[in-house]
Formats: structure tokens, sequence, C-alpha cells
């Protein structure tokens, strides 16, 4: 599904990303761990666009994806989650789910403020699609209280059922644990595997809470430094050598 | 073009593009050290030029509010051009303090500072046109006692350049080294640079970021009001919209040379006014269009300036 | 009544104009990007009819006819247009203090190219451009009909898929784009929009004021649009609208006050003389004290003219 070639990415000397190569098989839950900095969300950025990688290539279901622009990536079907919540803070929660419909629906300017029957319908249809979705990560109650508004927690899941919006069938998402307490946590390892198997979607998780990636995912890839240090199943990377020695002194 | 009528447009070239270096000197100072284009300084060169003409005792002329009026003062020309960029250093501070501070306590965006300073530009030329009139003003010539021009060619092939435009070259350059050391060399300038890079972290390390940016806006303020003079002694004063007029060209010379970068000032300076130099006969009219357009030209092509270095977006 | 409108029947439409204008400078902020470029394609605007009027329609004496101003209005649109995307698809790739910058310096390039060209008349200008109305009032039939139309574009935009990009483009850039928002293409369309709507503006303008020159639509009308929507309010349309018409109105109730009488001289002149004076203050003041400008959406809630709040 995705195929990521000996990706490199560096900033003005500092190697961010040094030729990591993986794949991941389509309806997986592949995880992504490592000590802080080892440039896991630098490759997310890459995968989606929002940095351009100095060496390598990314390939997306068979499609050479290198260097092109988020949006782009974004229509193609994959969706991502922040680890720094970037959610549209000052627009409502149902505005927040409605624009990432964008890439879904075709309206154009002149259609949409002139009122044509079919931009109407679209506009239903996306509230529709919006609410459902807000729904699913359950925060259907309010859909109009601003964004910023949200408890941290609350507005991680708000992200998810953003990125959702987008139909995708890659959703990468960045520490959506982040913040949470440990029910939070639960519920949410429920929710993503709830989304994985009911959307048929292939999901790259990014996580720090080892407990809920061990659990969750069905392999696990480890960075540190920018490198690819270990690739396989929960179990076998937890005995990892090379993994326990990058986490010494974190908690595994 | 033959090599006389080449040099005579060099020079005039550097005549100009020192006007402009000095005024940009100030201007970028402040974005060095702050990272806020400051465009009420266009605003405060031009106090200086009405202030130091003021402390010549000369006579304001007949429109505005001070119409016909004198101070009871009649400085020589030097300690008038003093007293008058203290003015401007002065003016610098209150701006500072009243307009830009709040922002800046609030984190808001530079941009929003630019819009300020916009507004606090207009009303400062207009107070000024109110108080004034808007009429040209020239000053008494303290250059009397030397000869009108200098000459860099022959007694057959006089290559003249007008003595105060060479006296404005020398200033620039010696505003130049002054800063370059200032900035460089000094424990102060060290400082400065430290709460360039970080206000918050420089302050938590003991230094006194507010009387730091305090001298930052007297330095750029003198410097303005020193410019603005020396203009008014070059060309005269237009009135308080050249205030206006310099600020927006400014930008065009700080933008070519690098946003902060003081050997930039005067070398964004410099090339403009070679630029303008070099219009050929047939575009004269179109001079003034020439640093606009490069400062279109710079901000696609290369942001950085001539001599910024480009910076990379973290995401 | 009749008097009223008949003594401010030139403030009245510089009123309504002015807030269309405002909106040119609402509609790029809209996704997040502050343009001074407006001024120019007004000056352009205003050429383009000025030029069409007095040296290419060749009109039977008496009153202009008023369809030639809408063809004008709708050349003046479409040549905005062409130079908008022209201008706009390299500028709009910088952001911030850049793209204002960028702006400023396209319309003093464009004043000194009017100042020099023949065709614009050099320094002098186009003068005794021909009226279509008998009134200065009657221009209200032109001015009035744009500003509703204006006003409906924006607030519908706003509800709309191209105005919910426009407004997330505005939030989180990075975030829209990542979210399927192309950036270009929507800034674009903006500063377009913008560029359009403020070239019809200058061609009524041309008409309006009779003569057209160098000294329309320069950098001290950007200042006065920034102040109208600064001030007005920059997260609704309904602000820019309002700044227009109030900053507009101001200087003229000023200049009522003033000539009451009773006052110091020099406070009085200040009151006459004193409007580009108070719309810098007024700018200074509204980037620390209300930098969303004073109608907010908030605003608009509280007094019941709103929608529910989240709604921008």
């Amino acid at each position: 599904m995705l195929s990521v070639e000996a990706l490199t990415c560096s900033f003005g000397g500092v190697m961010a990303v040094s030729r990591v190569s993986f794949s991941v098989q389509r309806g997986e839950l592949f995880g992504l761990i490592g000590p802080n900095g080892a440039g896991k969300t630098t490759l997310f950025n890459l995968i989606t666009g929002l940095s351009a990688p100095t060496a390598g290539r990314l390939r997306y279901q068979g499609r050479d994806i290198t260097g092109l622009r988020p949006h782009r990536i974004a229509g193609l079907g994959i969706a991502r989650t922040f680890q720094n919540v970037r959610l549209f803070g000052e627009l409502s929660a149902l505005q927040n789910v409605m624009i990432a419909r964008h890439v879904r629906t075709t309206s154009g300017l002149v259609g949409g403020v002139i009122g044509l029957p079919s931009a109407r319908a679209e506009e239903r249809e996306t509230r529709r699609r919006a609410l459902a979705l807000l729904e699913l990560v359950g925060l259907a109650d309010r859909p109009d209280e601003r964004a910023r508004n949200f408890a941290y927690g609350d507005q991680r899941r708000l992200e998810i059922a953003r990125a959702l919006a987008l139909e995708p069938e890659l959703l990468l998402l960045d520490e959506p644990a982040a913040g949470m307490n440990s029910g939070e946590k639960r519920s949410l390892g429920g929710l993503i595997r709830g989304i994985r198997t009911r959307l048929g979607l292939t999901i790259l998780l990014i996580e720090h809470h080892v407990p809920l990636v061990m659990d969750l995912c069905d392999r696990i890839a480890v960075l540190n430094f920018g490198e690819l240090i270990a690739l396989g199943a929960p179990a076998n990377v937890q005995r990892d050598a090379a993994v326990i020695e990058a986490y010494l002194g974190d908690e595994v | 073009m033959n090599g006389r009528l080449f040099l005579q447009q060099v020079l005039n070239g550097l005549a100009i593009g020192s006007v402009y270096a000095i005024f940009a000197l100030g201007y970028t100072l402040i974005f060095s050290v702050l990272r806020i284009i400051n465009f009420t300084h266009g605003a405060i060169f031009t106090l200086g030029a009405y202030a130091t003409y003021a402390l010549t005792g000369s006579q304001f002329g007949i429109n505005g509010l001070l119409a016909g009026a004198t101070l009871p003062v009649r400085l020589p020309f030097v300690l008038a051009l003093l007293g008058g960029s203290l003015v401007s250093a002065v003016s610098g501070v209150i701006v500072e303090r009243l307009a830009f501070r709040p922002l800046r306590t609030r984190g808001a965006d530079p941009l929003l500072t630019l819009v300020s300073s916009l507004g606090v530009a207009v009303a400062l030329v207009n107070v000024t046109q109110y108080l004034f009139g808007a009429e040209p003003y020239s000053f008494p010539d303290p250059l009397s006692e030397l000869p009108s021009a200098v000459n860099f060619g022959t007694a057959g092939q006089p290559v003249l350049v007008r003595t105060v435009q060479v006296v404005i070259f020398g200033v620039s350059i010696v505003m130049l080294v002054l800063l370059t050391y200032l900035m460089n060399a000094t424990r102060t300038g060290k400082a400065l640079r430290a709460v360039a890079e970080d206000t918050t972290t420089s302050s938590l390390l003991g230094i006194d970021t507010d009387r730091l940016i305090l001298l930052t806006f007297v330095i750029s303020g003198f410097l303005g009001g020193v410019t603005g003079t020396l203009i008014g002694l070059s060309v005269g004063i237009a009135g308080p919209y050249f205030g206006i007029a310099f600020g927006l060209k400014g930008l065009a010379v700080i933008v070519l040379g690098g946003l902060g970068d003081i050997p930039g000032a005067v070398v964004g300076g410099l090339v403009i006014g070679l630029a303008e130099a070099f219009v050929p006969a047939q575009y004269i009219a179109y001079r003034e269009a020439v640093p606009f357009a490069l400062l279109f030209l710079v901000l696609l092509v290369r942001p950085q300036g001539l001599l910024g270095r480009a910076q990379v977006q973290k995401v | 009544m009749a008097t009223f409108l008949a003594t401010y029947d030139f403030l009245l439409v510089s009123m309504a104009l002015a807030a269309v204008l405002a909106l040119t400078l609402y509609l790029p902020l809209m996704a997040g990007q502050l343009s001074v470029a407006s001024p120019g394609f007004y000056a352009l605007g205003g050429y383009v009819a000025a030029i069409l009027s007095t040296k290419v329609f060749h009109p039977a004496p008496g009153l202009y006819p008023v369809s030639l101003v809408l063809i004008e209005m709708a050349v003046a649109a479409v040549v905005s247009g062409i130079l908008g995307i022209a201008v706009g698809l390299p500028a709009l790739r910088l952001r911030g203090i850049f793209l204002a910058l960028a702006t400023i310096a396209f319309v003093q390039i464009l004043g000194v190219v009017a100042l020099n060209l023949d065709v614009t008349g050099g320094a002098i200008g186009i003068f005794g451009i021909p009226q279509p109305f008998g009134s200065q009032l009657q221009y209200m039939w032109l001015a009035i009909p744009l500003l509703l139309l204006s006003m409906l574009f924006v607030a519908r935009l706003e509800r709309t898929r191209t105005g919910r990009a426009l407004i997330a483009l505005r939030e989180d850039e990075l975030a829209a784009a990542a979210m399927g928002v192309d950036p270009t293409y929507h800034k674009v369309l903006a500063f377009t929009a913008s560029a359009v709507l403020a070239g019809a503006v200058g061609a009524i303008s041309a008409h309006f004021i009779n003569t057209w020159n160098s000294r329309q639509g320069t950098f001290d009308t950007s200042v006065n649009l920034m102040a109208f929507v600064l001030v007005g309010g920059s997260r609704t349309f309904v602000g820019p609208v309002v700044g227009g018409l109030v900053l507009t109105a101001l200087p003229e109730a000023l200049r009522g006050v003033a000539d009451v009488g009773g006052l110091p001289p020099w406070f009085a002149q200040f009151l006459r003389d004193g409007r580009l004076i108070i719309f810098g203050v007024l700018i200074a003041l509204g980037t620390v004290f209300f930098p969303h400008g004073l109608i907010t959406p908030g605003l608009l809630g509280r007094l019941g003219l709103g929608r529910r709040t989240g709604r921008v």
C-alpha cells in the first residue's frame, strides 16, 4: 500500500530522517515508535508532502508520490492528524470536519454562491456526513461549539473525525493518545480498532505510550536518530537489543 | 557611453544611494533586533529634519498652525543637527512605548506591528503637516565656506559631485562602520544580537531587554534625524510627505539588502541608487518605479535579499 | 429629507463605494492574506472607464448612456481580473509581511506607470469624463446595487465549500492543505475576486469624480482601506462595510462639529483636516485594543444578528 524507499530528509546538515525503508500492507495497523526527536513526525511530514525529502522515494498504491504537494496527497486518500493538534480553532467542530470534505466535493465558487440546486444538495450531504463522523468519535452533542473550547482529549478525537472526512484509505495518526488518561487511552484504542475494521483503513500510528502500540499494532517500526533500527511484530521488537538500548532510561 | 559620463552616473548613483543607505541603516537596525518593520522611521526622520530646521532659528512657512513662528534659539548647524536628531530619537522611543510595546508583550504577529506602524507614520506625518504646513523648506547652508562641488575628473573634463553629497556618502560609511562595530565587537552589540535571537531567553539570562530595545530605538531615531537633516540640506525638505515616500522606498532598500542586515542596508541603498542613476534617458519618467520593481522582483526570487540568509521553514 | 440627500449626495455615494472597496481588502483577508493591492486595481478600473468613455465610445451629446457605464464596468472587471491572476500567481507564494510588501510595491509601480503613459493622460490624467446621471445622488443607482451584491456575494461565500476553504487557510494554511485544500488556487481566487471588484468600483468612480489621474488609488487609499477593515472588523463581512461607511462619513461629521462654532480655532482646524491623523491613530489603537475590529462575529451574535457561536 505504502512503500517508503531509502527516504532521507536533512535540514541544514541535520539528518532528521536517514535512508528509511519499509512497506505498509493494506489493512495493517502499523506502529512507528522511537525516542523523542527520532524523526517520526518528520517521516509523517514527508509522507504527507509537508516536507520534501532530500533523497529517496515514496510510493502509494504503486504510484510515485514523492514531492507531491500536501493537498494532492490528501486527494489521493492519505489523511493525518498532528502531534500538536492543528484544528481550526475559531471554527466549530462541525465546520472543522466539513472542511475536510473538500476533496470529495466539487461545488465551485459561482455555483456555491448562487446556490445552485446541486451545490445545495452537496452542502446538505457534507453536513450529514460531518455529523455522522462526529457521532462516530462521540462528539455529536456539540457540533457548533468552537473547536478551541474542547478538552484536549476531545480535540484529538475531533482531529481524527476531521481526517476521516477525507475518506482516506491510509490514515496517519501522530501521537493521538498524548495527554489522555488511561481510560481515554483505552477508549481511543477501541476507536482506532473500530475505524480500521468498519472503514477498511490502513493505519500508521506514531505513539509514545508503548503498551497501546504493542496492543494495537500488527507490526512496528522503530526509529532512532532518523534511522530505522528495528521492524517487525511487537513481541520481537520489544526484545530487540538495539531497541532496548535506544530506549534506555525511558519507560518500556 | 564614454568614460566620463559613466563615471558621472556612477557617482550620481552613489550619491543618491548613500542617502538611501543611511535611511535604511536605522530602518534595518530595528528589524535586526526586533524582527519588525518600523514604517514610522520615515515619519520620525521628517520630524528630525523639521526640528533641526527649527533649532537653527529659521522661520516656519506661511501654512500650518505654527505659521511664521520661530524658536527663540539660533543654534549653529551642527548643534541644531544634534538637537534635531535627539528629537527624533525621543520620538522613536515614545512611539515604541505607546504603539509597539503592547504588541510585543502580546507576541503579536509582525504583520500587525507593520500595520500599526503604517497608521502611526501616517498620523505623525499629517500632524507634522498640520503644524508646519506642506510647503518646502530649505536649510541655511552650513557648508558655504567649502567649495560647492568636488571634481572627480579633470579641469577640462569635469565630473562634479556636490560637496554635500560627498559628505553624505562619507557619513553613510562612517555610520556603517560604527554600527557594525557596535553590533559585532561590543558587549552591548552581543546583547542586542541575543535579544534578536530570542527575547525571552535573553531576559532570563539577565539581559535587560527593555533597556536594549530602548537603545535600539534611540540609535535608530537618531540616525533617522541625521538622515532627514542631511537630505534637507541636500535637496531641501519637500514637505512632510517625503517621510512617507522615503518610508516606502526604504522598504525596497532593506528588503533588497536583506532584512535586518546592516551592511545590507548600505549595499541595498547603493544598488538602488545606482539603478536609478543608470535608467536610460528615454525611461527617465519611470525612475521612481525602479526601486519598487526591484522590491517586487527580490521578493519573488530571493526574499532574503542580497546579503541575507535563506530561512528554512520548520513544520 | 430631500435637502439632506441633496446636501450629502457626494458623501453618500462615496460612503457606499468606500464600503465596497473595504470588501476588496476583506476578500484576501478571509484566506489570511493581507493584500493592499486593491487601490491598484481601483486605479486601473478607473482608467479603463475614463479611456473608454472619452476616447473609444463616442456617444451622442446629452447624458452618457448607463448601459455603456455597465459595459465599462465589465471591461474593467475583466482587465483587473486578468492582471489579478497574472500578479497573484507569483505574488501569493509569499506570506505575511512579504506579501504585504509585494502588494505595496505593485501599487507604487502602477502609480508611476499611470503617471507616464500617454493614454492615461500623464500627470494631468483624464478629465471631462461623461456623466450618465443628471445629479450626483443618482449614482446611488450604481453604487447601492453594487454594494448589496458584493455583500450578498461575500455573505454567501462564507457558507460555501470555497468560503470554508478560504477560512481554513486563514486559520492554519498547513493543516488546510493537509486536509485537501489547494492553497495557491484559493489564494489566487480570493485575490482575483478582490481585483475584479476593485476594478468595477474604479470604473464607477471615474464617472462619479469626473476626472481620473494617478492620485486615485495610491498608498493613501491602502491606509484608508486598512482603517476600514481594522476598525470595522476583519472577521465578518459586516465589519468592512460598516467601517467603510462610518469612516468615510466621519470626517464630514467632524467638519460639521467644527462648523458649529465656539471651538478654539486650532481644534476646529484639526477636526476639519485631521482625517488622516484620526485614521492613523485608529489603526494604531486598533492593532492594540481591537485587532479583529469592532464588529466581530461574537458581537453580531450577541445582538442577535449573527449566527450561533462557531460560525464565522
